[in-house]
Formats: C-alpha cells, structure tokens, sequence
C-alpha cells in the first residue's frame, strides 16, 4: 500500500492544497487539544485562582465555583494524558 | 546493631488499611501519636526506622487523586508535626499496603533522606509572591529592579533560594527560601522593609513552611505516584 505523506512531500518542496488544507485543520485541532487538556496550564489557574482570593481580589464563592470547574478539568486532562488520545496508530502499518 | 521496632504503644492498627505517610522526622524519644488528625479522623503516629520515623496513619489503599480536602488534610498534619519537629516533607499521596512495604521502601530512601536531614534540619521554607495590580502590565519597567531588590537582599539572609514558576502572568516573583529557624525575624523584617518601597504591588510573604521546594524524594520512583 502506497501512502502520500505529507511530510515526505514538504520535504521535496511539494505542496498539495487539498493536502495542506487537512494538515492546517489537524495543527489547528491539535492545539486546541494541548490547550483544553494541558494539565500544566490548569494547574496554573488554580493557583492563580487561589492567590486572586487570597488577595482579596474575588469572593469565597467565586473562587470556590472556579476552583470546582478547574478542578473538574484538571481531572479531565490527567485522564486524557494517561490515555494518551494524541496518539495515533496506523493499523495498516 | 540498628533498631527496626514499630512503636504501637496505645495504637492498634486497622486491619484493612494502607499506611499514609505525611513526613519524616527524627525518631523522636518519647512521643508516638500526634493525635487523631489523619484521614477520616485515624490517629497519626510514628513508625521507627533505624534513627528516623515516619509519621503515618492508618488510611484507605487508594490512588490519592488531588483534592482540596485531602490535601488540606495532610498539610495540618505535617503542620502540626513540624511544630516540634524538623521534617522531611513527603509528598502527597504516598501511601502503602502495609507495613512491610513501608519498612522496605524506608531501606531504600535510608541514605537519601539522612542526606536530605542534613540540609534542612532546623530551617523552614518561607515564600514570596510579588503579585502586579490588575490592567497594569509593564510597570514603568520597575519589574526587574523589584525583582532584584528581593532576590539580592533576602538570599543574602537565607542558606538556599529556588525561583518557582511564575504561574500568572501578573505574577512577577515566586521565589521560595531556605532559613535557619533562628534567622526567622529577620528575614520577616527585611522583607517589611523592601515591601514598603514598593507599595503599588502586592506581596505576599507566607511561611513558615517545611521545606518542599528543597527537598525531592520519590521512594521506589516517581511513575507511580507514591501509590504503593
């Protein structure tokens, strides 16, 4: 089985538009992927929530309705990168 | 001759349960329990090993997950613990099956953690966050001056410094310190003076703390979580 990759292609200078165009949806996908489920980066709101209320600068209900949904999300991302949804397998090989 | 005892004067053990650890002290002469402060109310009690202990409590085996709760839990306990004692922090959600498997992995931290003692026996963490006021961003470019004021005069006080991340983007200084229990009014005062030359930001000076940014020990490996 003869498989096009689009990588390979770029790598002689080929560019093929209907190509091209799926590899920008899948950049734009994965991104969106690492920033809803970077466990990091939620681990930062929570502090930042955290520190806005311990300085004053939100209410006991704000922050704890906050932290909730963080919290929520944070389980969200360390469940998804325990199982690794990025990953993708050609079954083809 | 090294003792290997575990002390269960007054305590007895439910069956069932894991052990939790919360931190690592010096084993001490006389005390075993500090009180019924553990997980779902359980006493918290020391377990020799050789010269040093930890402090555990019997607790459901599970995967700790983070929990504001929980986690709340095993901070008052180490709390309380270092207010008599220099203690080894251990991170959250350490727990074993039993017994054994504590004494084992106690083995296998033996060295790293009487190495660990060394560098934090009688000194605290004391934390520093310099927070900007909201909409301001540049700060007339006082940012690295205020930066370097604290760094410069406070590590002069201190015996260790790490910088942590900055984790907002208003968020302009993370820096934890390492500080001899006896220098402790200083560093406070010192940190009263800077502050006050800077009064349009927010500080926040917490502490004092056990020393987890400066101690790392993850028995038998980091992958699992502690969960043994």
């Amino acid at each position: 089985m003869f498989l096009i990759d689009d990588i390979a292609l770029r790598a002689l200078g080929i560019s093929i538009p209907s190509i091209d165009m799926f590899w920008t949806i899948e950049q734009i996908y994965k991104f969106a992927y690492k920033e809803t489920y970077n466990p990091e980066k939620i681990k930062s709101q929570i502090k930042e929530n955290r520190l806005l209320y311990e300085f004053g600068e939100t209410t006991r209900d704000e922050y704890d309705r906050t932290n909730s949904e963080l919290m929520y999300k944070l389980r969200l991302a360390l469940k998804a990168s325990e199982m690794d949804l990025g990953q993708k397998t050609d079954l083809l090989g | 001759m090294t003792r290997r005892t575990l002390r269960t004067d007054g305590h007895k053990p439910e069956e069932g349960l894991g052990k939790y650890v919360y931190c690592v002290i010096k084993a001490p002469e006389d005390k075993n329990s500090f009180g019924n402060l553990g997980f779902g109310g359980q006493e918290v009690y020391t377990f020799e090993y050789k010269d040093i202990t930890p402090v555990i409590s019997d607790a459901v085996f599970k995967e700790y997950a983070v929990d504001e709760e929980e986690v709340e839990t095993h901070r008052k306990v180490v709390e309380r613990v270092m207010t008599e004692y220099s203690v080894l922090p251990v991170a959250y959600g350490m727990i074993f099956k039993n017994r054994k498997l504590l004494t084992i992995a106690m083995g296998a931290g033996y060295a790293a953690m009487k190495k660990a003692f060394e560098a934090v026996d009688n000194k605290v963490e004391l934390g520093i966050k310099i927070f900007l006021p909201k909409g301001v961003e540049d700060w007339n470019g006082k940012r690295s001056e205020c930066r370097s004021e604290f760094l410069e005069n406070l590590r002069g006080i201190s015996v260790d410094s790490k910088e942590l991340k900055l984790f907002s983007d208003r968020l302009i200084l993370n820096v934890a310190f390492l500080v001899d229990k006896a220098k402790i009014l200083e560093f406070s005062e010192r940190v009263g003076e800077i502050s006050s030359g800077y009064g349009e930001v927010k500080v926040q000076y917490s502490g004092p703390w056990p020393a987890y940014n400066f101690v790392d020990i993850y028995i038998l490996g980091k992958q699992r979580k502690g969960f043994r």
